[in-house]
């Protein structure tokens, strides 16, 4: 089944650039997203019974574990829920000539070359392979972030295509060390074979490892948003189309974190503790959180300010696997699954506020509610739980974090953490209030009600994911996290 | 055989300094081309040699490549954009070259102290042209951030393409060749990408100086 | 203790070999401008008559520019004993080393800009400005390069040098001498007054540099100057040809024959060496003075890398 996950993204991209008709464009779209979402589906059922799901007919080319199989769910379902979001969004766009029939076919072939080129990344074995994929990702979504071709979005397609690359070649010289600091223990067909590192990773060479997980840090660390090398992050996220924005923030973001916690695995299992792995993880994630804080506080486009708690929420995703214990491992995992989802809605319903609207400013939103009762909804209640409300999933995850930082006795760690969280805080409620109170602007060009009817639906499905998690944790879940949480901390 | 390796990775790192300090774009590209070729002749050597003893011959296929697309295909392309572009001359560095030179010799040393630490360390025998070819990745980074132009960026990607690939040669006899396959394609692609938008970037800003691009902040 | 045989055969052979490297460099030039050129001695016949004519010195002068050509000429003299032109002789020199030949140039170079300041022409002024500009700029590669040289040879004494050089088989292909030969080879044209950065050969006031400060000399003094710039000169090229083309290891007899076989295996390479410097010297132009920072700063990359693969290689 897991072959499906690989084959039905491209057989979408070739369908795409075939059919001429736009009906049955959106149609393959969202029949390729259900099928890989119930092959996601079958293949996270194999992965309960058997642990690891591999075929023989690759070799030990494919590979998928429960840490592999938590983000593919993520990406998988998100990939689906856009999918129907952007029916809505580009007929939208089509309604207003924004854009040409041309541009919707480019759109649905170069997500699904991105569709694949993250499915790819999260079901290899080989760390190679998996740096590729990556580095396919940022090239998959260069013409997406510049989609609208004004000069914005070229200066934001620019920099993110520039820096990720720049940034995940520093990747490689990384992933270059350790198959150095393998040589001698793993034989030259299976080189960068992530489970035959992992097994034999007592043996390999601990400084040179060390130096490789650096430059590894620094270059995913560049692809998942992490401060200092963040910049590009808001750019992009802000100028690209909202449905790729919530793909970039949801799924991305997340793909480029699953690689630095493979390796992350390897060298705490070598180094027989976390102590420098976790210095420099905590050392980018409390920057990231705090560079973060800094923007929000005076932000004035409010796809930029979800952008910057995607950077925020990343920061605290990798303090998480910094800390490395069992409990902030699976407050990490947690955060990383409520974060996706609840970021993805709040972009969706952007998308339809910057489609009513017609612009980026807070300060010209006024009177939200009236104008689109449940985009408005969803933006509002999406905000309240990304800043850490109860009752909503956010919440669960960062008082798991909260409490793994205190048991782990870092106190000062904790304080500083919890001050910029309420930093974050009041940065995003002024923000509502802003946005969600007042009239509407009298103007006669914009017409009250939801247009974009999929894209309504899908903020609902989102709504009750992010609720329902808040307050109940299926087995399921628990026991993939659980399982996940193993085989990352070792034994 | 180890003295040819010696002098050739001296070589590109040489060429990575000429690169560095010269002032036009047919320069830059012309100065890549050549550091490609050495490049490939370092994967020629590694190949052959490799080819006679263990009878693998995926080196040398990738010694095919890098000629076909560093030498031959890439620098066409750019020479292509660049004349797409209109021409103008601009000061395309922010310091003066001798300060940019000294700055880059800082790098050597920088990865010299870096790399040569590792052996001393464990015992471990790691091979000291990596200090060369680390240090063109350094040097193709601060080209990067030394130049303007768009064009320029772009060769300071290949040139640090060019680094990590030397890299992989020495200190490992390559990457699996799968891996090296994709990171030529991912490689191909990104420069046309960057091409095309060159293109489209000096339609819509009139320029391909980035230091234009600096609407979006905050 | 002084070898007395090492000090006479040096002073005879630097003293006479000198303005030959001139006249090669001068008629390799011609020649490949398809011209005939002057005779290769023709230094020496313009030193001879130099030395006879009698000296016009200025009135407006101080005693410095009276004695600079003695200072310049010995400074170089003495710095060239530094260099033995064979190793066959023992010429252990306790007194000094490559650093301490650098700078008595340096000390030479220093009363010839005098000299030029001295006479208070416009030129002189023009030309001990840019000397002190371009030597400025070219020291620091001229120490970097000798001291990589004395790193692989663990010393800074040229004849411990040249013996260490010999057991090195085939240097030009290693990286840590292949460069720093290059980088001394620019360091001897830019050092020596030759073409990219200065040309011997016009009075042309605009651009001349080392040509402008002995403008006011005449007869004897003259001569002096000239005589101490080529044994100047000489001194690099010995450097060249010794350390990085050894060839005493080749000879296997001892005593008197092997000192005058080493001697004329030296002369041929002195003229290899001197074509080389005409060639490089035919091939390009001469350069900008605000251009050359860029050539002393490709003379520093040359031999900062050669002297960080000491290192890096460590072979």
């Amino acid at each position: 089944m897991g072959l499906v996950l690989w084959i039905a993204p491209i057989i979408a991209v070739m369908l795409s650039r075939v059919v001429n008709n736009i009906k049955s464009l959106h149609i393959i779209s969202i029949c390729t997203s259900f099928i890989m979402l119930l092959a996601a589906g079958i293949t996270t059922k194999s992965v309960m019974l058997y642990e690891t799901l591999t075929y023989k007919i690759f070799g030990d080319a494919f590979f998928i574990d429960a840490v592999s199989i938590i983000v593919l769910d993520i990406v998988i379902i998100i990939g689906f829920l856009v999918s129907i979001y952007s029916v809505g969004y580009l007929n939208e766009k089509l309604r207003h000539n924004l854009i040409k029939y041309k541009k919707i076919k480019f759109y649905y072939s170069m997500m699904y070359i991105f569709m694949f080129s993250m499915v790819l990344a999260l079901t290899v074995n080989n760390i190679g392979i998996m740096w590729v994929a990556i580095e396919a990702t940022t090239l998959a979504t260069a013409f997406l972030v510049g989609f609208n071709n004004d000069e914005n979005a070229l200066e934001a397609a620019w920099k993110y295509v520039i820096i990720c690359s720049v940034g995940i070649a520093m990747a490689l010289v990384g992933i270059i060390f350790l198959h150095l600091a393998s040589i001698n223990v793993v034989s030259n067909e299976n080189a960068l074979q992530w489970n035959l590192l992992y097994d034999n990773a007592k043996d390999l060479n601990g400084s040179v490892l060390r130096l490789s997980f650096i430059f590894i840090l620094i270059g995913f660390g560049t692809k998942a948003g992490l401060a200092p090398m963040h910049t590009w992050l808001p750019d992009a996220h802000s100028q690209a189309p909202s449905p790729i924005s919530a793909l970039l923030s949801g799924a991305l973001l997340n793909s480029a974190m699953y690689a630095t916690i493979r390796i992350l695995a390897i060298v705490n299992k070598n180094l027989n503790d976390s102590a420098f792995t976790g210095r420099l993880m905590i050392a980018f994630g409390i920057l990231s959180i705090a560079a973060a804080a800094v923007f929000i506080m005076t932000q004035k486009d409010y796809k930029r300010l979800l952008a910057y708690s995607s950077i925020e929420h990343m920061g605290i995703i990798t303090l998480a696997f910094g800390i490395f214990t069992p409990l902030s491992i699976f407050a990490g995992f947690l955060h990383m699954i409520n974060h996706s989802f609840t970021k993805t809605m709040l972009f969706l319903a952007s998308g339809n506020i910057l489609q009513k609207y017609n612009t980026r400013r807070i300060s010209k939103v006024r009177g939200l509610l009236k104008m689109l009762p449940i985009s408005g909804a969803a933006f509002l209640i999406g905000l309240l739980a990304i800043s850490g409300t109860p009752p909503f999933s956010i919440f669960v995850s960062e008082i798991n974090m909260f409490l793994s930082i205190f048991s782990a006795k870092y106190y000062v760690l904790g304080g500083v953490f919890i001050l910029l969280l309420a930093f974050i805080f009041v940065g995003i409620v002024i923000t509502l209030f802003k946005v969600f109170f007042g009239e509407p602007a009298i103007d006669s060009n914009i017409r009250r009600g939801e247009t974009n009817k999929p894209g309504a639906a899908v903020l609902i499905v989102l709504l009750i994911i992010i609720s329902v998690t808040g307050l109940y944790m299926p087995k399921l879940l628990k026991n993939l996290i659980t399982s996940a949480q193993m085989i990352i901390i070792g034994g | 055989m180890e003295f040819f390796f010696d002098l050739l990775s001296v070589l590109v790192l040489l060429s990575s300094f000429v690169l560095v300090s010269n002032k036009k774009i047919t320069a830059y590209i012309k100065t890549f081309q050549i550091q490609s070729a050495l490049i490939a002749l370092i994967a020629g050597i590694m190949g052959w040699s490799i080819a006679v003893n263990e009878d693998k011959y995926d080196i040398l296929i990738i010694c095919v490549i890098i000629i076909a697309l560093k030498v031959i295909f890439i620098p066409h392309l750019l020479y292509k954009t660049y004349g797409n572009i209109e021409y103008r001359v601009e000061k395309d560095f922010f310091m003066n070259i001798p300060i940019i030179v000294l700055i880059c010799c800082g790098l050597v040393v920088f990865s010299y102290f870096s790399v040569s630490n590792i052996g001393s360390l464990t015992g471990f025998h790691i091979n000291h042209q990596v200090v060369n070819s680390l240090s063109v990745v350094l040097i193709g980074f601060f080209f990067m951030i030394s130049r303007k132009k768009a064009i320029g960026q772009i060769i300071g990607y290949l040139v640090i393409e060019n680094g990590i690939f030397v890299t992989a040669m020495f200190s490992t006899n390559g990457m699996p060749f799968i891996v090296d396959i994709g990171i030529f394609i991912d490689m191909i692609t990104a420069v046309m990408i960057m091409g095309i938008m060159v293109t489209r970037i000096n339609k819509k800003f009139e320029s391909i100086n980035i230091d234009k691009l600096s609407k979006l902040k905050g | 203790m002084v070898n007395v045989e090492y000090l006479i055969v040096q002073i005879i052979v630097v003293i006479m070999a000198a303005p030959l490297v001139n006249g090669i460099i001068k008629k390799t030039k011609a020649l490949s401008q398809k011209r005939k050129g002057a005779p290769v001695l023709q230094l020496y016949y313009d030193l001879f008559k130099l030395f006879k004519k009698s000296t016009v010195v200025s009135d407006t002068t101080s005693w410095i520019f009276k004695a600079a050509p003695y200072i310049v000429f010995t400074a170089s003299l003495v710095a060239s004993l530094l260099v033995p032109v064979t190793t066959m002789i023992d010429s252990v020199w306790y007194a000094g080393d490559l650093i301490l030949m650098v700078y008595l140039f340096a000390l030479g170079r220093f009363f010839m800009m005098l000299a030029g300041l001295d006479a208070a022409s416009t030129f002189g002024g023009m030309g001990s400005s840019r000397e002190a500009m371009i030597s400025s700029l070219i020291e620091p590669s001229i120490l970097v390069t000798l001291m990589t040289v004395g790193l692989t040879a663990k010393s800074t004494s040229s004849y411990q040098i040249m013996e260490f050089m010999k057991g090195v088989d085939a240097p030009l292909i290693r990286p840590v001498y292949l460069l720093t030969f290059i980088a001394l080879l620019i360091i001897t044209i830019a050092e020596t007054a030759r073409i990219p950065v200065d040309d011997p050969s016009t009075h042309l006031e605009l651009t001349m540099v080392h040509e402008a400060m002995l403008l006011e000399y005449s007869g004897r003094s003259l001569a002096l100057m000239e005589l101490g710039a080529s044994i100047k000169q000489l001194t690099f090229i010995t450097l060249l040809a010794n350390i990085f083309i050894p060839h005493d290891q080749f000879i296997f007899i001892s005593g008197a024959g092997a000192v005058l076989i080493s001697i004329l295996i030296y002369l041929i390479k002195v003229i290899f060496v001197s074509i080389l410097i005409a060639v490089a010297e035919v091939s390009t132009v001469k350069l900008r003075l605000f251009s050359i920072p860029n050539l002393a700063a490709l003379a520093f990359i040359l031999s900062f890398i050669g002297f960080m693969q000491h290192f890096v290689l460590g072979r």
